[in-house]
């Protein structure tokens, strides 16, 4: 038995698999109860003005002839993509604290505090993008810091303290970029934020990559460079979380805290670094969004706190907290609400499709529970094997409990 | 100075109604951080009622059905939380998101769709009337959720201590393994202290809204009452008297966000924004001081499963 | 003997767990009025047996009959209305209740739901003053010591006239005192017609208190006998299966230059006012095994923990080599040269999640040997494992990945002394390092822990099992109540009188 009889690599892309079958059940379960939702709201245009541009989403109009004379049939595509960065971000700022036993729902705040970074460094101090990006990662590292020193030294619960703080962040943002409508960054012809393109264009991220211009392929506004970022981040984080000896840190330290004292692991070290990290994903997801012109801050308005943060959790769990698979369930997140837009608004407003993402959470929070049965049809062969060695080994032990 | 008595009458009591009902669901060994989604769905519910009652109904029915329709509505909405977190033992905090972002989305697509139906626009907001909610009391004007919610304080008093139910509940909290083995249902108990909370929930979104306000706006949902509310559980150590006292505390610093124009406070020349960020940061403060003698029910969090011993 | 004579039969009683058959055709028969002692070690499927009567589990195969008549038990609520009570292990005590709120729980008396508690208190105290129980019916749980802890998980049964009383391992968390008081008690309830089954593997209790006594092993029914009729030996026998002879070959020792030093060691409880740890002191050499023994709860988990660093000492010095390590942090100790096999491996020993390569290297992944500039070199960590796996023979399903929480109790245990051994400490802290285990595994760790010494390392070994102390020990040191009240060697000290300092009856300056 001291020989390896099961290939490592078969077990983990099970464990994979595994991960996917159940984020396409949450999905699908998702989709259905929307659809039932649609119907209820409106039974003769549930399906076509509905449920069928929501799935459609930002590709309904790619094959739109007049659209596509002008060369704006990709558009809401370019949407998509925008709109996922941000949302990839968010979801790698969930996953990374959750990998480290700790609930970021503070993902939100992060992101309006790190969002007001980047904006003032554009609009105000006309930095350059990347510099920009880099001080709303700050700023967010900077916010998720609170809630991860309350944990580690207070021994407050952080989903608590991250939730106080999304309100404290967010009134603070609103009143310093407001300040009754004579703020720096405030346009009061607009109200809101001024926009990057007038006052700062070199803060706005590049939209060309390599010689290929992403403008002139989607004709989308804010379409830039960002999406490959997040891309690039979510890989950075998958080697921070299983290659390097932090990742291991952070690890045990989610698994077990009591152990990774006894090990020497520096526990409320690794708490606070973790949510600075967290914090500082969320920021940057917020740079990403708010530097490539994706949005301007309205403050009058934005009296809830950006769902960003939220749907973050979405990207997260259904990603099985994976920071590659957060890229795609990213996207995923991002197409569903450009479908919710896409919806007639008559007949169904958009927040459809925020419904959907809700019960997908929710779906999430015990998919635990089928992930178990899928896993078990997946080894039903090996299952005969595997009992016979655990009988073993467990009457060698012959422990009562 | 009344104005401000006002205020803080209207916000005390609706975070305490709040609190309570987290309270009842925290002893029975369930966080709900749902309670903001709640909040919201129960005011949804209360206000579509409300609008939608012909005119020709009487005042104490109008009051009356909107009331019970926010309770009925809370309550439901809180099952997708017992049911999730104690039959399925899901993470009660990702359910309890879960219906957090579930509620606004919610509410805002039925929202939208009776204002679609009456005029054909797509506004996420309500305007409703609120004078039958409303009765002057000398000076200051008061309303049916003053008296309702203190009722509601001293019955669930009584509940929480007095009674077999409330010992048993507390029970579930404290040590489920121990009430499962005198022959306590600990699922039943849980679903019972859920459901309690959504009840109280619901009441007290609509009560957040309709004294205050003659439209509102369903974007910002209840702005974060909710989670304050937990906040004010906590500090009130999880005891009907002491969050009784905890939620006027706060009430104050949210009472101030409404008045503070109209006030000495005025010549401080602060933002909006910077009262209503006051009772958040104020909770956070006091946590700061108060979390060492936390007396959190035990075994919150955790799922009860029959078959671990 | 007519059927009617007993009030429990659990006849041929089989319960079978994924993988384990924890009860193998067990047959128990409990008369009205008598102790009855239920014997066997650890693992020996006594817990799942009263589990089962208890209604916790329901067995695969056979009955159970009260007075005669076949029962069918689904639940503790059959087992209550059939009066059966039980005073679990780990008491089932709400902590934030009083004492008479905890007793009602369940059977509240009450009139519309509103709780009627004077009726209550009365028949608490009727009860306590009955049977000796003496509690405060308004003390809140937490407040109170493990005896009246105890008592009131006793008044709870009697509250609900329960006849048959099962108690489950009572003695394990008691003072001598206590555990005299207890079998008072037990008496008393016997006398007034109680039935009682007594749970326990200390011969002695049983020999002095129990009327018969059941013996159980690996699961199976080995023989009833009559306490009067037997003797320690041969219930010792009859539970082991062989005269054990846990006797380790080893050298004299001989101790070389001090490793350890602990002076004045202090340390604050957690749970009350008083320190758990008094002033503590004393010397562990190179080339000698030194135990520290005595009944749990005594300090021993506290000091342990001061000394690893993972909790703060209030006063004294620690040295190792030579070096003042009593501000050092856990990873500077270890750097010193201190390993430590802890008490509970799944709470400190083992990140479960974690497979096994990752946790052979718990203590070492920061080493350049398995890392560069912050990468682990998955590579060295694997060649390092499996040598581990194999020197050690930590047996598992896919070697160096099996998740850790697949393991059996006695290689995860393995996997941990073999870390920490490897790790070539100065010092090796062996905390319990055999709980739980199965004999072949308990010597294996036996002789792994003696090897050490005979390296030249010094020992100190926790342990609340006195054969491991006397068998495996160069010199004992007996804690009690957070001091040492007593050093000796364990070629001249009986374990007789060991138990007396241990249980505090005597005590000698050390």
């Amino acid at each position: 038995m001291k020989k390896k009889n099961t290939s490592p690599l078969l077990e983990r892309t099970k464990g994979g698999l595994t991960s996917v079958i159940a984020a396409l059940i949450c999905i699908v379960i998702g989709l259905i109860f929307g659809l039932v939702f649609l119907f209820i709201l409106d039974a003769e245009h549930a399906w076509k003005e509905g449920f069928v541009p929501i799935i459609q989403a930002g590709f309904r109009n790619v094959g739109n002839e007049t659209l596509k004379k002008v060369g704006m049939n990709w558009a809401t595509v370019g949407q998509e993509i925008v709109e996922a960065a941000p949302l990839i971000m968010t979801g790698l700022s969930v996953a990374f604290a959750f990998k480290t036993g700790l609930f970021n729902i503070g993902a939100a705040g992060q992101y309006t505090v790190g969002a007001f970074g980047g904006l003032f460094c554009a609009i105000v101090l006309h930095l350059p993008w990347w510099a920009c990006l880099l001080v709303a990662t700050l700023f967010g590292a900077l916010w998720g810091a609170i809630p991860g020193l309350f944990k580690a030294y207070l021994n407050i619960n952080e989903v608590i303290t991250s939730i106080m703080f999304n309100w404290i962040g967010l009134y603070a943002v609103n009143t310093l970029i407001y300040n009754r409508g004579n703020g720096v960054m405030y346009n009061l012809k607009q109200s809101q934020t001024y926009a990057l393109k007038d006052v700062s264009p070199r803060s706005l991220i590049p939209s060309k990559l390599f010689g290929w211009d992403m403008y002139g392929t989607f004709k989308y506004g804010s379409i830039s460079i960002a999406i490959f970022l997040a891309i690039l981040v979510a890989v950075v984080i998958l080697v921070i979380l299983n290659k390097t000896t932090f990742g291991y840190e952070l690890k045990a330290c989610g698994h077990n805290a009591s152990a990774a004292k006894y090990a020497g692991i520096n526990e409320k070290r690794s708490i606070v670094l973790a949510m600075v990290i967290a914090g500082a994903l969320a920021g940057f997801g917020a740079g990403l969004y708010y530097l490539a012109g994706g949005a301007q801050w309205d403050p009058q308005n934005s009296t809830a706190l950006p769902s960003a943060g939220f749907d973050g959790i979405s990207v997260a769990l259904l990603a099985s907290l994976n920071p590659v698979g957060c890229i795609f369930s990213g996207l995923f997140i991002s197409h569903l609400s450009t479908g919710g837009a896409q919806m007639t608004q008559i007949y169904f407003p958009s927040e459809i499709a925020d419904v959907v993402s809700g019960i997908i959470i929710y779906l999430c929070a015990f998919s635990s529970l089928f992930k178990g049965k899928i896993l078990s049809l997946l080894s039903r062969p090996a299952k005969a094997k595997e009992k016979a060695t655990e009988q073993t080994a467990k009457e060698k032990e012959g422990n009562e409990q | 100075m009344t104005l401000l008595i006002k205020y803080t009458l209207i916000y005390g009591i609706v975070l305490m109604l709040v609190a309570l009902g987290g309270c009842f669901s925290e002893h029975s060994g369930v966080i709900n951080i749902a309670l903001e989604g709640i909040m919201v769905v129960g005011a949804m519910a209360g206000l579509l009622v409300l609008v939608m009652l012909p005119s020709s109904i009487v005042a104490f029915w109008r009051v009356f059905l909107s009331i019970a329709s926010a309770a009925l509505a809370g309550l439901l909405y809180s099952a997708l939380l017992a049911f999730a977190s104690i039959n399925l033992k899901a993470d009660q905090t990702i359910g309890g998101t879960a219906l957090n972002v579930l509620a606004t989305a919610i509410a805002l697509v039925l929202v939208k769709r009776y204002n679609n139906g009456l005029g054909g626009t797509q506004s996420p907001k309500l305007s409703f009337a609120n004078g039958d909610f409303l009765f002057t009391i000398g000076p200051i004007t008061v309303n049916v959720f003053l008296f309702i919610g203190l009722i509601l304080l001293v019955v669930a008093a009584i509940v929480l201590y007095r009674t077999r139910f409330g010992l048993r509940l507390m029970a579930c909290g404290e040590h489920p393994q121990a009430a499962d083995s005198v022959g306590i249902n600990v699922y039943k108990m849980r679903w019972a202290g859920v459901l309690i909370s959504g009840f109280l929930g619901g009441i007290g979104g609509l009560a957040y809204i309709v004294p205050a306000a003659q439209i509102w706006n369903f974007e910002v949902g209840v702005s974060g009452m909710g989670f304050l509310a937990l906040a004010v559980m906590i500090f009130g150590q999880w005891k009907p008297g002491r969050i009784f006292l905890a939620a006027m505390f706060f009430a104050v610093f949210k009472a101030l966000a409404n008045i503070y124009d109209s006030t000495f406070l005025s010549a401080l020349n602060l933002t909006k924004e910077i009262y209503n960020m006051m009772p958040f940061l104020a909770s956070m403060i006091i946590l700061a001081f108060t979390s060492k003698k936390s007396r959190a029910p035990k075994a919150e969090g955790a799922p009860y499963d029959k078959g671990m011993r | 003997m007519k059927l009617a004579d007993y009030v429990i039969e659990m006849l041929n009683i089989t319960k079978i767990f994924p993988g384990i058959k924890a009860n193998d055709n067990i047959t128990l028969q409990l008369k009205k009025g008598e102790i009855h002692a239920l014997l066997g070690e650890n693992g020996a499927g006594k817990s799942t047996l009263m589990s089962v009567l208890f209604g916790l589990y329901q067995p695969e195969e056979g009955c159970i009959k009260k007075n005669g008549e076949v029962v069918e038990i689904r639940n503790p609520n059959d087992a209550n209305a059939l009066n059966i009570g039980m005073v679990h292990q780990h008491f089932k005590l709400v902590e934030c209740f009083s004492v008479l709120d905890n007793i009602i729980l369940g059977v509240e008396p009450n009139k519309m739901g509103f709780l009627q508690k004077a009726d209550a208190r009365k028949k608490v105290l009727e009860l306590s003053e009955r049977y000796g129980l003496k509690v405060d019916p308004d003390a809140i749980v937490e407040d109170i010591s493990v005896g009246m802890q105890q008592r009131t998980e006793i008044l709870k049964m009697l509250y609900r006239e329960n006849e048959i009383l099962i108690f489950d391992e009572p003695t394990a968390v008691l003072t001598p005192q206590e555990i005299d008081e207890l079998m008072q008690i037990m008496k008393n309830l016997a006398a007034e017609g109680k039935s009682i089954l007594f749970i326990s593997h200390k011969l002695a209790e049983i020999m002095a208190v129990a009327d018969r006594c059941t013996v159980l092993r690996k699961g199976k029914y080995i023989g009833t006998v009559n306490t009067k009729d037997t003797t320690v030996e041969e219930l010792s026998a009859m539970m082991v299966g062989r005269q054990v002879n846990f006797k380790v070959d080893k050298k004299p020792s001989e101790p070389g230059e001090v490793v350890l030093d602990v002076q004045h060691v202090t340390v604050p409880s957690k749970i009350h006012k008083n320190n758990a740890v008094k002033d503590v002191s004393f010397q562990v050499r190179r080339g000698e095994i030194v135990c520290l023994a005595g009944i749990e709860g005594n300090g021993q988990t506290q000091f342990v923990h001061a000394l690893t660093g993972l909790d703060n000492l209030s006063a004294g010095t620690i040295t190792l080599c030579g070096k003042d390590i009593t501000k050092a942090s856990i990873r500077n100790r270890s750097k010193a040269g201190m390993s430590h096999i802890p008490e509970d491996r799944h709470k400190h020993g083992l990140v479960l999640d974690y497979s096994l390569e990752q946790n052979m290297v718990l203590q070492r992944y920061w080493e350049p040997q398995f890392q560069r500039s912050g990468f682990i070199k998955f590579d060295a960590v694997r060649e390092y494992s499996d040598r581990l796996i194999e020197q050690y023979d930590v047996r598992s399903g896919q070697g160096s990945v099996t998740i850790a929480r697949s393991m059996s109790g006695g290689n995860q245990q393995k996997a941990i002394v073999a870390r920490e051994i490897d790790k070539d400490p100065e010092l090796l802290i062996a905390v319990q390092p055999t709980r739980g285990l199965d004999v072949g595994a308990i010597e294996y760790i036996h002789q792994q822990i003696v090897a050490v010494r005979d390296a030249g390392k010094a020992v100190l070994l926790v342990s609340l099992e006195l054969d491991e102390v006397m068998n495996l020990s160069d010199r004992i040191l007996v804690m009690y109540e957070g001091e040492i009240v007593g050093q000796f060697d364990p070629k001249t000290v009986t374990v007789e009188e060991l138990g007396l300092y241990m249980a505090g009856a005597k005590r000698m300056e050390v």
